[in-house]
């Protein structure tokens, strides 16, 4: 990260912003042309070296992603189902290999064979429909469970600028104060994944002082597997839209950015449209409901890169830099967009302040566990019986969501995958243990993340899986710290020759490596990684023996 | 009460903020840890991980690992720097780093001083146990450049060298490009370092770990005998310098040290790589007299040109009388040298006729703000930067002119401090400016009066500072209320709102900071602007306080201590008026020889003397001022009029080529001395190789001419002379040689040797502070010309080349800037039929000069600007003779021209005249 360059861009602000005018210059032929980048150079000041640097972060910017026509999910859950090579071969019947690209899990985990083709995602039996799709853009929607069990919160009924309103008018008539005690009497805590304390978030970034501050939503829901946050922001865009407003009037921020992975271009549609309706009725922008508050919305598109979900990649993405992470402290909550005071949080914990703002932070907190208090979205993959977005009381059995919920496996599965790529590996055998809650997840030695869960087939090769993470984290590692940079690739290249060689590994070195890649790495992309190998090592240690010496 | 933390269990005192990292090398050594990528100069990055430590936060607790290079240290810590954990931790860091490294040492140029290697060693790796996968090992090399190279297969991805580029330059021409294990440094879009916006200053080599980013004079390398500390010889910045030396008298490369006040491990390509023109073919290397009869060159020894100008002068001195000598010393040499110039013309020759180039540069700066403040000198240090909450540049482009202080002021600018910049080019700086006011050349005057308009009618005079330290401001007050802001407006050509705006900027900021330069002084009202700048920042309190003040930027490496050392006809050492009995006694006893008390020649007047016959001879010591003084065929005319023209230097100038008397001088890496930069600090410029056989230490040149006419000096030593000045000029009183240390002082050094970073904290040296009112006044050249004339050339100066480039044009720095171009708005450019790269004709009143055509939007229609670099523009012959009513500093910056494309479609063989008309 450049202070130079955050401030650089910071000039420009979010009106013309840079990560903005790099998308709309790329739109044309798929990345930056050097005129184009010398050109933006002059405007933002910033060198050509910073612009190509950028320009070469990112998969959808990059030159390679020059004349990229259709792009095939390479996401976990598809890969685990086996739908993307029929996928593939269907799609290079009609475009040329250098007209295909991949993109990293289009959040369809429910039904696989995904693909996306000119801002629309497919999945499901939408391959087979591909002449149609090419010659008319037809639009097939996708389908899923959508349920609860406890408390309907976050799935329940809050629609249209009109609940909007309603809330604004709840939270200003309460007074900024009030409303950060409420969400602190809440408890909720961070949906992200970290489950950092949401109260005092907010308050250490109203205690700043500044009169610039930014409200972030975090709508990269990069995790394969996970879709929760796809839900919420195309079918719940008001309590998000809502939630953010409610953290800039806690904090004094003015300004709000959704900043929304390109590999969801549902969201960022439905969210467009919302922000122009609460525009229009002047729900966003100056002086809202004739009150001293003033926020400002703005969408941004991502552009392909998983790290942009760690909060301070996100932000440097924001300024047009490489999405780099940062060295904490400084937090974004003191030095986060542009250098000003900023809080960064997930869909679902943005939309949980609506919802507390609505009914009081006693009676969030009422629900759940003393620990973890509300409800969490999960998402089940395509190998359940009845697959699709649950919302569960925190603290509900793992065992009721699988086998209840999500009415068992329709094929064997001897291990999830909870929480994301760096979550941990649950084997079957482990899941009475398990509630849905922080704490549970951890004292068992797992992680629950964003709750998605991602099913391994008892017939699929766990080696070939762990093979399958590292080249993840190698993809999507920044680059920025040495033990990911090389550890990722390191490890990569060793699973796969014990697979494809008369190679053994040196456990010694293999345990090494993970050792080095958990302490050592600066966030937990690098970092995380090792627990779901740890646990692969640890509960199926029968069938990965063969592959070491 | 300070707070505690422990480092393996034994407590150490700490203050808050300071990292992990930084509290163990203070306390125990500075490798009690491995790093790899934190450097001295950047901000901590978090990259390498190589520097963790475990941390606990009760003795023998449960520990973390995190890294010391970006994690505070809180109360209470306890770190544990070597525990089994994280030694494994930083060997199979380094160990995955061995993965993508070639294991070519030995052969390496950094051998021996590579940070890999060290740190390799320090964490005992014996063997890499992966097997072989993907590298980046087959990258290529980059040999573009005439100085900077890279080698990036030894690259570690640390990012030293971007940040580098950042954080310091703020140049922006690496990058990391790719993602992951494809990342990979780039120079601009994948250039090579010739072909990118590099401007060589050398940052990213000095702060590159390995040999991946390098230079041609490999400075990282071990293969030198000796360092020694020196002051660069370029611009006021005065650059701390670290020569390296092989055993034979050769210099291999300079690094900057990072502990030094002025540069902090930064330089300039100037300081770092612009030195080879030491040991140039084209030095000079013995005396020589000219042939009267062939005009040819003739070499003579040592004595003869002694000899020959001894009976000269003293031929002249007795027909003519003293003031038929004159003397012109050069801020180019050191301290010691300056004074003995001065002393010699004045004591030995008996006149005040000695001046310096101050005359075409500060000398306003010097007159104005002696009159306004008591002291002609910046009120603060370039340090105040970091104090600051509004910078405020007239008249400078520091970026090119001033390059290290320019970078820190960019930084600032970036970061957005709110700045001011006024002047008639977009320069660099105005690209990052709040506000910049590009007024007309020549309009200081009627802008500044606009700014003290606001400050009194919109409230913002700082009363109390007015009140308590100043006079003169009801009579001021009076004038500005009556001004005319409707021609004023009109006449600088910038929106009164705008000007407006960056006034009260100013004026409410907490502390703001003025920085000027030539654009200031090069005036006929230059002074006058000076002394306007110092009203303003006396209206608003901005003197005397951290992060304010009047800072002129220097020009020349000692420009600062040639006047303070006397070489001005009006003052002698230390400031003193000669006019003054009191001072003329003082001097009298001081140099035992009877010394006049008439002001003697400025150097305009030594040229206008010389061509009425009043001069008869004439001593330079490094200067060219027939190529950099304006309207050069008069000045060759003065050069051509005089019996003896003594010229002291180091290459064949312009200048030198008139002359009657060569005597070839030593370059600053072959002398020892004192240099004081733009902020008064005297610093060391210690000898690094001895003098090229055949030349001489200027100084020792002029005590031996001193001896030779009968006054007695002892051989030059800069101890011994530094002892001397100490006793006659008030303010070195403390300043001793041994005592200077690589910092230097910053004076006024008290007798007890404390030195002084800020001026008038209290009290004006002249008591109260001055104000002073001074109306616009259209320049003469303006008045007379503009008609047929109607275009308005300034000059300016190139990064790459200092002044006339007798030095740089014999470095490597002329394959990077090869000529002086013509810089001219696209609107005029298309009106006058010319295009980027045409030869154009500039013509004024003076004469023609042809010279190459840049179109670029940093001009305003109607005003052109070019340098004066190359003999082969010879841009003063059109230049003018106007100068400054007080300080007679000539107006370089308004010069009445008029432009066609040229007929010729090649530039003049160098220093080749025209006919003089
Ligand atoms: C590699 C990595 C990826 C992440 N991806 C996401 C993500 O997609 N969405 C998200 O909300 N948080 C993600 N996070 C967590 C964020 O850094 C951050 O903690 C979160 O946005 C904070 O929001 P919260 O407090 O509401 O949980 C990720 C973190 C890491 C290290
Ligand atoms: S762990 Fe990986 S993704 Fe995270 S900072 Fe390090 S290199 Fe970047
Ligand atoms: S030499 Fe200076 S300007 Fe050039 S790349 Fe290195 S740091 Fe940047
Ligand atoms: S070139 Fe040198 S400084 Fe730059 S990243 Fe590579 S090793 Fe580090
Ligand atoms: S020319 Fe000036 S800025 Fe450059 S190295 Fe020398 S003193 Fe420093
Ligand atoms: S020195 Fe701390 S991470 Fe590199």
């Amino acid at each position: 990260m450049s202070k130079n360059l955050s401030k650089l861009s910071g000039r420009k602000g979010l009106e013309n912003n840079l990560f903005d005018r790099l998308g709309s210059e790329a739109a044309e032929t798929g990345t930056i042309e050097r005129s184009t980048a010398k050109e933006l150079a002059d405007e933002y000041l910033m060198g050509k070296a910073n612009i190509y640097g950028v320009t070469t972060f990112y998969d959808f910017l990059k030159p390679e992603n020059k004349g990229k026509e259709i792009y095939v999910c390479n996401g976990s859950t598809c890969l685990l189902a086996g739908t993307q090579d029929d996928v593939y071969h269907k799609i290079s019947e009609k475009f040329n290999a250098d007209q295909i690209g991949h993109m990293c899990c289009l959040g369809r985990c429910h039904e696989n064979s995904s693909f996306h083709y000119k801002g629309r995602n497919y999945s499901g039996d939408s391959i087979n429909k591909l002449d149609e799709i090419v010659r008319n853009r037809s639009i097939f929607n996708d389908d899923y469970h959508v349920e609860y069990y406890g408390e309907q919160i976050l799935t329940g009924l809050f629609k249209g600028p009109e609940a909007v309103r309603d809330v604004m008018r709840k939270a200003i008539n309460m007074s900024s104060l009030q409303c950060l005690e409420e969400i602190k009497t809440s408890n909720v805590r961070g949906r992200g994944g970290a489950g950092f304390p949401a109260g005092f978030k907010l308050d250490s970034c109203r205690k700043e002082q500044d009169d610039e501050k930014y409200i972030v939503c975090n709508a990269d829901e990069g995790d394969p597997g996970a879709f929760s946050d796809r839900y919420l922001l195309e079918h719940q865009p008001w309590s998000v839209i809502a939630g953010m407003m409610i953290a800039g009037f806690i904090t004094g921020a003015r300004w709000g950015v959704l900043y929304i992975r390109a590999e969801y271009p549902e969201c960022i549609r439905v969210c467009e449209n919302a922000v122009r309706d609460l525009v229009n009725l002047g729900l966003l922008g100056e002086r809202i409901l004739d009150s001293d508050f003033s926020f400002k919305l703005k969408v941004i598109k991502a552009k392909g890169a998983y790290i942009c979900g760690e909060e301070t990649s996100l932000l440097s993405s924001i300024e047009g830099q490489r999405a780099e992470v940062r060295v904490r402290p400084p937090y974004p909550t003191q030095k986060g967009l542009f250098q000003k005071p900023t809080v960064v949080n997930n869909v679902e914990t943005l939309a949980a302040y609506t919802h507390i703002i609505n009914k009081g932070g006693s009676w969030y907190r009422s629900i759940g566990t003393e620990k973890s208090s509300g409800t969490k979205l999960v998402s089940l993959d395509s190998f359940f019986n009845r697959p699709g977005m649950y919302e569960v009381n925190m603290g509900t059995p793992l065992s009721y969501v699988i086998n209840e919920l999500g009415g068992g496996f329709k094929t064997p599965v001897k291990a999830m995958h909870i929480g994301g790529p760096l979550g941990g590996l649950v084997p079957l055998g482990e899941i009475d243990k398990i509630n849905m809650s922080f704490e549970s997840f951890s004292e068992n030695g797992f992680l629950m993340g964003h709750a998605s869960v991602v099913s391994i087939p008892q017939d699929f090769p766990l080696i070939k899986y762990l093979e399958h993470l590292f080249e993840f984290t190698a993809a999507e590692s920044c680059g920025k710290c040495f033990p990911c940079r090389l550890g990722s690739v390191r490890g990569m290249e060793m699973l796969r020759k014990s697979q494809n060689e008369d190679y053994k590994m040196d456990l010694e070195l293999f345990t090494d490596l993970l050792n080095t890649m958990e302490q050592g790495s600066l966030c937990a992309l690098g970092g995380g990684l090792p627990l779901p190998v740890k646990n692969a090592l640890a509960h199926f240690e029968d069938e990965l023996k063969p592959y070491f010496g | 009460m300070s707070k505690i933390a422990y480092i393996n269990d034994e407590p150490f005192p700490f203050e808050e903020g300071v990292t992990i990292l930084n509290f163990v090398k203070e306390n125990k050594n500075k490798r009690a840890i491995p790093t790899l990528c934190d450097a001295p100069n950047l901000d901590p990055f978090g990259s390498c991980r190589v520097c963790s430590v475990e941390v606990a936060l009760q003795q023998g607790g449960k520990t973390k690992t995190m890294a010391s290079c970006h994690t505070p240290l809180t109360e209470g810590m306890y770190v544990y720097t070597d525990t089994p954990s994280v030694k494994k931790l930083r060997k199979n860091i380094v160990e995955l780093v061995l993965t993508d490294h070639p294991l070519d040492c030995l052969t390496c140029e950094v051998n021996g001083n590579c940070e890999l290697q060290t740190v390799a060693a320090e964490v005992g790796i014996r063997e890499v146990r992966y097997p072989e996968g993907k590298t980046h090992l087959d990258r290529h090399k980059d040999h573009s450049h005439p100085y900077m190279t890279s080698d990036l297969s030894k690259c570690i991805n640390c990012y030293r060298c971007v940040r580098a580029c950042d954080e310091v330059q703020g140049q922006f021409v690496l990058t990391m490009a790719g993602r992951g294990f494809d990342s990979h440094i780039a120079k601009g879009i994948e250039q090579t370092f010739f072909e990118s916006d590099c401007v060589s200053c050398g940052a990213c080599a000095q702060a590159c770990p390995t040999s991946a980013i390098s230079d041609v004079f490999q400075s990282k390398s071990i293969a030198k005998a000796k360092t020694t500390r020196t002051i660069c010889t370029y611009c006021g910045v005065g650059c701390n310098l670290e020569v390296a030396t092989d055993g034979s008298n050769e210099i291999l490369s300079i690094r900057a040290p990072y502990e030094a006040e002025a540069n902090g491990g930064h330089t300039c390509l100037k300081g770092r790589y612009a030195f080879k023109f030491y040991n140039h073919p084209d030095r000079l290397r013995s005396p020589m007299i000219k042939n009267k009869k062939t005009g040819e060159f003739v070499e003579v020894s040592w004595d003869e040109a002694y000899t020959y100008i001894t009976n000269e002068l003293n031929r002249i001195k007795s027909t003519s009388g003293p003031d038929a000598i004159a003397g012109i010393s050069s801020a180019r040499t050191p301290n010691e040298e300056n004074y003995l110039m001065q002393k010699f013309i004045r004591a030995v020759v008996g006149t005040n006729n000695i001046d310096c180039c101050a005359r075409v540069c500060h000398s306003p700066t010097a007159l104005g703000m002696q009159r306004a403040f008591g002291t002609g000198a910046a009120t603060n240090s370039i340090h105040d930067l970091e104090y600051t909450d509004c910078i405020l540049v007239i008249g400078a482009n520091p970026t090119d002119a001033h390059p290290v202080t320019g970078a820190k002021i960019k930084q600032k600018f970036m970061k957005g401090v709110t700045s001011i910049v006024i002047d008639p080019r977009r320069i660099e700086l105005a690209k990052y400016a709040t506000y910049h006011l590009q007024l007309r050349p020549g309009t200081n005057v009627a802008m500044l009066n606009m700014m003290l308009y606001y400050v009194i009618t919109d409230g913002l005079v700082d009363e109390n500072f007015v009140k308590n330290r100043t006079e003169g401001f009801e009579e001021l007050k009076e004038e500005i209320l009556r001004i005319d802001i409707d021609a004023l407006e009109a006449i600088t050509g910038v929106d009164r709102n705008l000007v407006r705006e960056a006034t009260r900027a100013y004026a409410t900021a907490k502390a703001a900071m003025e920085f000027h330069g030539l654009g200031v002084t090069e005036h006929s009202q230059g002074t006058f602007a000076i002394q306007l700048i110092a009203d303003l920042a006396m209206i608003t309190g901005n003197i005397g306080k951290p992060g304010a003040g009047v800072n002129p930027l220097r020009g020349q490496n000692n420009v600062q201590g040639a006047a303070d050392m006397g070489a001005q006809p009006h003052q002698g050492a230390g400031y003193l008026d000669v006019t003054d009995p009191e001072v003329n006694h003082r001097y009298n006893t001081f140099y035992k020889r009877e010394v006049p008390s008439h002001i003697g020649y400025k150097i305009p007047e030594m040229f206008d003397a010389a061509i009425n016959g009043d001069l008869k001879a004439l001593w330079i010591i490094g200067e060219d001022v027939v190529q950099t003084d304006p309207n050069t065929n008069k000045v060759i005319k003065a050069m051509n009029s005089v019996d003896l023209l003594v010229v002291q230097e180091l290459f064949m100038t312009e200048t030198a080529k008139h002359a009657t008397v060569i005597l070839p001088g030593a370059s600053f890496l072959e002398k020892e001395g004192t240099f004081t930069n733009g902020e008064r600090r005297i610093q060391r410029v210690n000898r690094v190789v001895e003098p090229l056989p055949g030349t001489k230490p200027d100084g020792q040149i002029i005590v031996d001419i001193m001896n030779r006419m009968g006054y007695e000096q002892p051989d030059y030593t800069a101890a011994g002379v530094l002892e001397e000045v100490s006793q006659i000029v008030p303010f070195f009183a403390g300043v001793k040689w041994e005592e200077l240390g690589d910092n230097g002082k910053q004076w006024p050094v008290k007798p007890d040797g404390t030195d002084t970073k800020m001026l008038h904290t209290d009290s004006f040296k002249r008591g109260l502070g001055l104000f002073t009112y001074f109306p616009f006044q259209e320049s003469k050249e303006i008045i007379t010309y503009q008609k047929d004339y109607p275009y308005i050339i300034t000059t300016n100066r190139e990064l790459e080349h200092y002044n006339c480039g007798a030095m740089t044009r014999r470095t490597g720095n002329v394959e990077i800037l090869t000529e002086d171009v013509l810089m001219i708005n696209p609107d005029d450019a298309a009106k006058e039929g010319i295009a980027d790269g045409d030869m154009v004709c500039v013509e004024s009143p003076r004469g023609k000069v042809d010279i190459k055509a840049f179109v670029t939007d940093e001009m305003k229609p109607g005003i052109l600007s070019s340098t004066f670099h190359f003999p082969e523009v010879m841009l003063n012959i059109i230049t003018s003779d106007e100068h400054c009513s007080e300080a007679l500093c000539p107006e370089y910056k308004v010069v009445s021209c008029r432009i066609r494309k040229a007929r010729k479609t090649h530039l003049r063989k160098a220093g080749e005249l025209e006919e003089v008309h």
